[in-house]
């Protein structure tokens, strides 16, 4: 079906995410993950935040 | 596969475009006053005079501001071999038919902030933005957009220049540039370029 890589992480901090994962309800900690990266990558490739910047650079005098 | 395509690009689209970015505020005036010192023609209408947020003057080009809406970018052509003064925000709209050398300028995104507040009340503009946490959280966003967007085309090549390190090594930059640029560039006029009393928005340390 669909590949998988594996990273690798400092164990204090897997601990960390294993007991938040729980208590938040996850079925497993890989599922929080890879929730967590999906959220986190939608900041990045998304334009979600373009319109702050937009109204900012409006008057600042970059865009018209 | 990413360096073949380069070496395509450029043979194909002749000299490449100089591009200084950055968030507005980073310093990119000042690189650009860097490089015209150090030998590359500037490519700007000289609308935007300077004035006290920019002493020096913007080198600003004043159709880029429309560069999000205009179809055609063909004007762009024109500043092959020179360099153009393009905010970050607006590095998505280049057109493809150049090849371009991003300097990418960096500052404390306090400082920034900070400096573009200032400006924005001397100009008396509005300013419908966020607050200060969720505007620095949008610019991040915007750094990392633009980064992953100049990797993802062929055309881009970047480097990151800092502010603060610029002001406190002037001649590292210029080093640093002129190798990203070539070689051919006058290091110790665009050193004499930099000018520490206009670091005037400092973030506490």
């Amino acid at each position: 079906m669909f590949g998988s890589t594996k990273i690798k992480l400092d164990q204090d901090l897997f601990d960390r995410i294993r007991k938040v994962a729980d208590v938040a309800g996850y079925a497993t900690t890989e599922e929080f993950v890879v929730h967590v990266l999906e959220k986190e990558m939608l900041h990045f490739e998304d334009a979600g935040s373009d319109d702050d910047i937009r109204d900012k650079l409006k008057g600042l005098g970059y865009i018209s | 596969m990413f360096k073949a395509l380069r070496q395509k690009f450029r043979r194909k689209q002749g000299a490449p475009l100089v591009i200084v970015s950055g968030l507005p505020r980073s310093g990119t005036s000042m690189m650009m006053k860097m490089l015209e010192a150090g030998g590359i023609p500037i490519m700007t209408d000289s609308e935007r005079g300077a004035d006290i947020d920019n002493p020096k003057g913007y080198f600003e080009y004043e159709r880029i501001k429309d560069l999000e809406k205009e179809t055609d970018k063909s004007y762009i052509r024109q500043g092959r071999g020179e360099a153009l003064k393009v905010i970050s925000f607006l590095i998505k709209d280049l057109p493809d038919d150049n090849d371009y050398r991003v300097i990418f300028m960096r500052r404390d995104l306090s400082e920034v902030i900070t400096s573009q507040n200032k400006m924005i009340d001397r100009l008396g503009t509005t300013d419908a933005s966020a607050e200060e946490e969720a505007m620095k959280e949008a610019y991040r966003n915007d750094i990392v957009r633009t980064r992953l967007l100049c990797k993802a085309r062929p055309n881009f090549e970047l480097i990151e220049v800092h502010y603060k390190a610029t002001i406190e090594d002037a001649i590292g930059t210029a080093s640093k540039v002129n190798a990203f640029l070539g070689g051919h560039l006058d290091e110790a006029a665009m050193r004499a370029a930099v000018d520490g009393s206009l670091y005037r928005n400092r973030a506490s340390s």
